[in-house]
């Protein structure tokens, strides 16, 4: 039997000599004497504030310090640094980032377009939890590298009696006027549909009972934004209560707003972000763009990284940040995920547009 | 033939040579036979920024004919008019088209009432401080930003803002001045005042003393000066700051996005989140091309009643 030599497998034997070169702690340079030329620096998008200073400690700080490549952070939004990858890739021009830090729905997106690099390839990916892999997709396209909850998050000063337990509990009067969600509804759909007594088996086809609990929190006269208006309105008191990811939730502490957050009754919507890289890049810079994802797959860059964000990882053994052990937004184990609601992306992907349409179909009236 | 004293003192100057120089070599790249096509020459920048307007015009046009295929996120290979079909079923595009027409109408129609006076004393006070005074008012926003200037109302009109503090003095609870149509509209009215007041500025500079003068001694008070007198005459700059103001105030994405609260957006907003938030390059190209025709019919109205103002730079119309 031959042993035939693909370009794929000689990447895999580069990766898997240069990841071991990673873990050890050694740089890079001094075991691989075959290695790709160096860039000066690789470009990751990333979120600004608390995301990017994670990424940065847990990853970015690394990478460099393992490999000399700087590494710079485009806080380009997510939704703004797509159609310019899309367009660099079909105009075959070197795309603006190396890689992109992307909701796995958008990632799944450009997956869909052609336009991300196989990453099946990365050793590391050998050591990850089944939450690693995109759904719908064949291959990896993209890497899921952690999930999340779009919490309840509430001042408990504006609600003496605890916690709400429900979705419902947003349309007390004496909230009008005082509640906020994302301003195309994403993480709230779910969880309006069964606040608005109907099933999530009814997704995508029947979603009468979303747009209807929609219309009730509508005339709550939200207010509806992006995560940095999340923590800036409940710091400034316009807010009681929001639907929005427990990272923001957790930000708005660190910075000494008095939050709390709970998953109501009805559940909460629970997804992914993950790592990819677009096609068009130079071979050496795709090479140290994999590199830097595999790295975000050891165990120890994903202690760091999502100890910052409050998240639970795609690695096992990881010990859950202080204070969040337990937390309903942090599940870890099967149980937890009995109040969390996930719908698979290729249902998200193919109806989202949709979904964001009616949500403001509603909400401009 | 000999030389006079004059002509052996007289040094040719560098600047005149170099100036020599220079014509030579525009008769060169530019013969003197050509002379007639110099005004082409001249325009011909503009006329390049206003081409690659009308590319990508055509571009965008060609796009919304387009559906995006969600089973692979391109544009569909069919040419179809869908995207307006879409538009035109849509009772949100419906209520954002009209709020932002009812938006970019009444930031007009409050700015002008207040650049009016404004430019008026601007022009008129005899005092250069009063004068200086004003214009450095007027400029500074200029060098703060559209967004930062947004920024600054949310602070100064939020919950715990000045506003709400002055009226918490008065025993007046704190009110939700922000995240609504009035805040918007105050937002718009905020930036555009400026633009206004240069507009208007040279059209009352432009208008006699002499003329007030001679309605005060015809018995006119002020009013019936202002009225009679000052607005008509100042109807070019009036018109013009109109069509600026209108236009740019129907385009606008900032303020509808940063006091609006997510509830309150215009049409530049709708484009926003078609082409960045679900992808549809089609279907935002369609509202572009809406936007561009609905101001385009609305500016030609204008000038069709009431001429280009001073836009029109002395043209009847």
């Amino acid at each position: 039997m031959r042993n035939r030599m693909t370009r794929r497998s000689v990447l895999r034997g580069g990766l898997a000599t240069s990841a071991a070169a990673l873990l050890s702690g050694l740089p890079a340079g001094k075991l691989l004497a075959q290695e790709p030329e160096k860039p000066t620096e690789i470009i990751v998008r990333a979120w600004g504030g608390d995301w990017v200073q994670a990424l940065k400690a847990g990853v970015s700080d690394r990478f460099t310090e393992m490999t000399g490549i700087a590494v710079r952070h485009d806080l380009t939004e997510d939704n703004e640094i797509q159609p310019k990858v899309w367009a660099a890739v079909a105009q075959n021009r070197i795309p603006p980032i190396h890689v992109n830090w992307d909701t796995t729905t958008n990632a799944t997106k450009s997956a869909l377009r052609g336009v991300t690099v196989d990453l099946s390839d990365l050793p590391n990916l050998a050591n990850t939890t089944d939450l690693a892999k995109p759904v719908g997709v064949d291959g990896y396209p993209i890497v899921n590298t952690y999930g999340y909850v779009y919490v309840l998050a509430y001042r408990p000063e504006a609600f003496p009696d605890g916690a709400p337990k429900s979705w419902r509990d947003l349309l007390d009067p004496r909230l009008k006027g005082r509640i906020a969600l994302y301003n195309d509804g994403i993480g709230f759909h779910f969880p309006a549909q069964v606040a608005g007594g109907g099933s999530l088996d009814d997704i995508p086809d029947n979603m009468d009972a979303c747009w209807e609990f929609v219309k009730e929190i509508k005339a709550q006269q939200p207010l509806l934004g992006e995560d940095p208006d999340f923590t800036t309105w409940f710091q400034n008191g316009e807010i009681d209560a929001a639907c929005t990811i427990s990272t923001n939730a957790l930000a708005a502490k660190k910075n000494g707003i008095d939050i709390a957050w709970t998953v109501p009754e009805e559940g909460c919507k629970f997804d992914t972000d993950g790592l990819w890289i677009p096609k068009g890049l130079p071979e050496n810079e795709l090479y140290w763009a994999k590199q830097y994802i595999n790295l975000a797959l050891t165990q120890e860059s994903q202690q760091i990284w999502l100890d910052g964000l409050g998240l639970p990882g795609v690695v096992p053994g990881l010990t859950p940040p202080a204070g969040l052990a337990g937390d309903p937004s942090y599940p870890t184990k099967p149980a937890d995920f009995e109040h969390l609601i996930r719908i698979s992306n290729a249902v998200q992907v193919q109806n989202e547009s949709d979904w964001f349409s009616k949500f403001k179909e509603i909400m401009q009236g | 033939m000999t030389r006079t004293p004059d002509q052996d003192s007289f040094r040719y100057p560098l600047v005149w040579r170099l100036l020599d120089g220079l014509n030579t070599a525009a008769d060169v790249l530019w013969p003197r036979k050509m002379a007639r096509f110099t005004g082409w020459l001249l325009l011909a920048p503009a006329l390049l920024l206003v081409g690659i307007l009308v590319i990508s015009l055509v571009q965008i046009a060609e796009s919304s004919l387009h559906v995006l295929d969600r089973s692979t996120f391109m544009p569909g290979e069919d040419y179809t008019l869908a995207n307006y079909a879409t538009i035109a079923d849509s009772a949100t595009y419906a209520r954002v088209l009209w709020r932002s027409l009812l938006g970019a109408a009444l930031t007009v129609v409050f700015t002008l009432l207040l650049a009016l006076p404004y430019s008026y004393v601007m022009v008129r006070t005899t005092s250069a401080l009063t004068r200086k005074a004003l214009l450095i008012v007027l400029f500074l926003p200029f060098f703060i930003g559209q967004v930062v200037r947004a920024y600054g109302i949310l602070i100064v009109m939020g919950r715990s803002g000045a506003v709400n503090d002055i009226l918490g003095l008065v025993g007046i609870e704190p009110l939700r001045l922000l995240f609504n149509f009035p805040a918007v509209v105050f937002g718009l009215v905020q930036y555009m005042l400026p633009f206004a007041v240069l507009m208007l500025a040279p059209a009352l500079t432009a208008i006699p003393r002499e003329i007030e003068a001679a309605a005060n001694s015809l018995g006119a008070n002020w009013i019936r000066t202002f009225r009679h007198i000052v607005i008509p005459m100042a109807k070019p700059g009036l018109v013009g700051a109109g069509l600026v103001v209108g236009t740019l105030s129907l385009t606008d994405f900032a303020m509808p996005a940063m006091l609006g609260g997510g509830s309150q957006d215009f049409i530049a907003n709708a484009i926003y989140d078609q082409f960045f938030r679900t992808a549809d390059q089609g279907l935002g190209s369609a509202l572009a091309l809406i936007l561009v025709a609905l101001g385009s019919v609305i500016v030609g109205v204008i000038i069709a009643f009431f001429g280009a103002g001073t836009l029109g730079m002395g043209g009847k119309k």
